[in-house]
């Protein structure tokens, strides 16, 4: 009986939906440098919904996006839009005004209910996950395939060596790549540098230093040079120049003999990615100042190009980018997911090689200034691609590969170890995008001011807050399905720290989609500044490409919460496609490795959905 | 030193004291052409730079007014019809007249910037 009547409310309730009442909204929305008030406005979808915008303090605008409406108000002169709320999501408004130094990040959110969009992801990223249990059943019970393959599609062993091509091999051995790479970008720097100095406290959004360094070189990095072609930004940073011109005496020609400078190895300890990780998360810290003010994206820039100096007078080689670079490190750790590598073609041939040249260096080269042992590294993580290797070997047994992604994630040699400085890497990434997320593109006013640090106090919170969520909280939850892992497994031999560990590969992946669903809301807004500061870049009224009155345009945001549910989903498919394998590598038994893999996907599905409820839900 | 090292000194110089050398020049030359450059910020962030400007009767003014601020600006002077209604963040206007009459004129922000704007003002003297 109960379930009759159930099944005839709901039958009832379906029929009557599409039915509900348009209603009438009218919503008074205040701004203030930085937020709105209301910052969450709710409707439901076919509402008649009419906004009056009021102005606390200067001028200021709200663009919804997906509607593509806007008004602007004074304080005491109202703006008012009235649109028919037909697209349902989450929508964000923005203001149109350059209103102050935070003001790209002067947001609120408009939610259309029911929120289809993000129901449709959540419901695909729990059925991605059933439906992965399924092929893992099927794989468990079938023969073992011969191959390796990522999706059952692309060999996980499949390579394609660019410099097969004669040209590229050329242009690899030659001595003027990269560095010819590095100077054109060296002249660009300077400029920029010029821009961030001269720009001083105006506008970020109007300066073409901060434009280019945190929307295009940023989000260049993640979505293209670190996913594809891993440490490509090394190869043609201009920062350690000088450093290598006081170590080796000249800038392009190889001179014999020791190089200049104390050349101290860097301390065993210090191997790994901990300074990068605490420089890294260090650095965000500022990023409320560093990505709307000029002088202040010019003094960490400068400072980054002295501290590789003053550590190269000090310290051997490329030992400043390999341990202490602050964008070194997640380049490092996400560059194991990466599309390309670097690597010796046959090994046979290295072995009968000695002396090994890509080590020692030799008249054409220098031997490896990241440190490696080219003849036989397997990971790209502490590979600069700086090309010396192709210069030093005399057989051409180098290789620039392209492969499929995340290979590195599987690999682990007894030099090339896997440990908890990745791992937290790992988790420091993801937490500085879920406080990044939350903070700039979020509608809370108070956490904007926090960051800004309009008080010290206020200040001072954000930092622990933020210092938390990625050094202790994301580990203790990740280490508590960890522990369910090892306990579902039933394998007692490995230990609970070989399981964190492993396991924390997945977090290369799902960061790197959460990175890029991130840079696209940065992107997509912000984007047309680039046009402006392009052809005025000094604001002195110059307009070199005529486009310097382009006014500000945001691109393809109303499909932005749609791109950024489907780029999550495809990097949730990696991690399940990875953890599980990782999961084999982790307990020898496979039917252990099948039970403690269950927990990890609980972790990366429940991950997911989180994700996709900041950006969309 | 070999003649390849030199060619990469020498680019390096140019793409480091050369490019900043060479935009500041290009600049300097360029900006010759304007006889008043009026930077606009609001008051608590310094103000009209500078406040009192200074020009010839019947000599035509070219006038360079760059808001090197983060909201926008609006500029008035009223003595001689003279108003650009607004200058956005980062922008720059150049605005052009011929003071007919000597004296000492008042010129203002014309956009509310901030809670200070009222004191956003400046004179210009024309002798």
């Amino acid at each position: 009986m109960m379930i009759r009547v159930l099944a005839l409310a709901l039958l009832v309730g379906l029929l009557i939906a599409p039915f509900v009442v348009a209603e009438e909204r009218y919503i008074e929305v205040s701004g203030k440098t930085f937020s709105y008030t209301p910052g969450v406005i709710k409707v439901n979808e076919g509402d008649v919904v009419t906004i009056r915008l009021t102005s606390e303090d200067v001028h200021h605008g709200l663009f919804l996006d997906g509607y593509e409406v806007q008004t602007k108000a004074h304080p005491g002169q109202d703006g008012v839009i009235t649109f028919v709320a037909d697209k349902p999501g989450r929508f964000t408004f923005r203001c149109s005004v350059t209103c102050g130094e935070f003001h790209p990040y002067m947001v609120g959110h408009l939610y259309v209910e029911p929120n289809s969009p993000f129901n449709g992801y959540a419901a695909l990223a729990v059925l991605v996950a059933l439906g992965s249990l399924i092929v893992m059943a099927r794989e468990g019970n079938g023969d073992k395939p011969a191959k390796d393959k990522l999706f059952g599609l692309i060999d996980l062993d499949w390579r394609f060596d660019l410099t097969s091509f004669k040209p590229i091999r050329t242009l690899f051995k030659s001595r003027w790549f990269p560095l010819g790479a590095i100077l054109v970008n060296l002249l660009f720097f300077f400029a920029l540098l010029l821009s961030m100095f001269v720009g001083g406290y105006s506008a970020g959004n109007y300066n073409v230093g901060v434009m280019f360094v945190w929307i295009l070189w940023w989000v260049m990095l993640m979505f293209i040079l670190v996913p594809f072609f891993a440490r490509t930004w090394c190869m043609v940073c201009p920062f350690p120049l000088f450093s290598d011109w006081y170590h080796r005496g000249a800038v392009i020609e190889v001179k014999p003999g020791k190089q200049s400078g104390l050349n101290k190895p860097w301390p065993k300890s210090l191997k790994n990615m901990w300074v990068m990780n605490f420089l890294f998360l260090g650095t965000t810290f500022f990023s409320g100042f560093m990505t709307v003010k000029p002088l202040a994206s010019f003094i960490l820039l400068g400072a980054v190009i002295l501290a590789s100096f003053i550590v190269g007078l000090v310290y051997k080689k490329r030992s400043f980018c390999l341990y202490m670079c602050p964008v070194s490190g997640f380049q490092a750790l996400y560059s194991q997911f990466a599309m390309s590598e670097i690597r010796c073609k046959d090994p046979e041939i290295c072995k009968g090689h000695t002396p090994k040249t890509c080590f020692v260096g030799s008249e054409e080269g220098h031997g490896c200034p990241w440190l490696l042992t080219p003849f036989d590294f397997k990971k790209n993580t502490y590979c600069g691609m700086c090309l010396e290797c192709f210069k030093t070997c005399p057989h051409d047994n180098m290789a620039f590969n392209l492969r499929p992604p995340g290979v590195d994630l599987l690999v682990e040699t007894k030099r090339e170890k896997r440990g908890l400085d990745e791992a937290w890497k790992g988790f420091i990434m993801l937490g500085i995008a879920v406080v990044f997320f939350i903070i700039y593109q979020g509608p809370y006013g108070e956490l904007k001011d926090m960051m800004r640090a309009t008080t010290y106090s206020g200040f001072l919170t954000f930092i622990a807050i933020h210092s938390t969520v990625s050094l202790i909280a994301l580990p203790a939850v990740f280490g508590v399905f960890a522990y369910l892992s090892k306990l579902a497994s039933g394998n007692r031999e490995v230990s609970l720290k070989r399981v964190f560990v492993n396991f924390s590969y997945t977090l290369v992946p799902m960061g790197l989609g959460v990175w890029i669903a991130f840079s696209l809301g940065i992107l997509l807004p912000n984007g047309s500044y680039l046009l402006h500061v392009i052809s005025d870049p000094f604001a002195w009224g110059w307009n070199l490409l005529g486009t310097a009155n382009f006014p500000w345009t945001p691109v393809f945001t109303d499909v932005m919460g749609y791109l950024q549910g489907a780029v999550l989903i495809v990097f949730q498919l990696f991690c399940i496609a990875f953890g599980y394998r990782l999961s084999k590598q982790t307990y020898p038994e496979s039917s252990e490795a099948r039970r403690g893999w269950l927990p990890m996907l609980c972790f990366l599905t429940l991950a997911t959905l989180g994700f996709l409820k900041l950006f969309l839900g | 030193m070999e003649i390849r090292e030199m060619i990469a000194v020498i680019i390096v110089l140019i793409s480091t004291v050369g490019v900043v050398a060479a935009i500041l020049g290009a600049e300097s030359y360029r900006s010759s052409a304007y006889t008043v450059d009026l930077i606009a910020r609001a008051p608590e962030r310094g103000n009209w730079q500078p406040r009192h400007v200074t020009v010839p009767v019947g000599e035509k003014v070219t006038m360079r007014i760059r808001n090197v601020d983060t909201v926008s600006h609006g500029f008035a002077l009223p003595a001689f019809d003279v108003a650009v209604p607004e200058i956005k963040a980062g922008h720059v206007k150049v605005i052009e007249f011929t003071p007919d009459r000597k004296g000492t004129f008042p010129f203002m922000c014309t956009v509310w910037c901030s809670n200070h704007h009222m004191d956003m003002t400046g004179e210009l003297t024309v002798e």
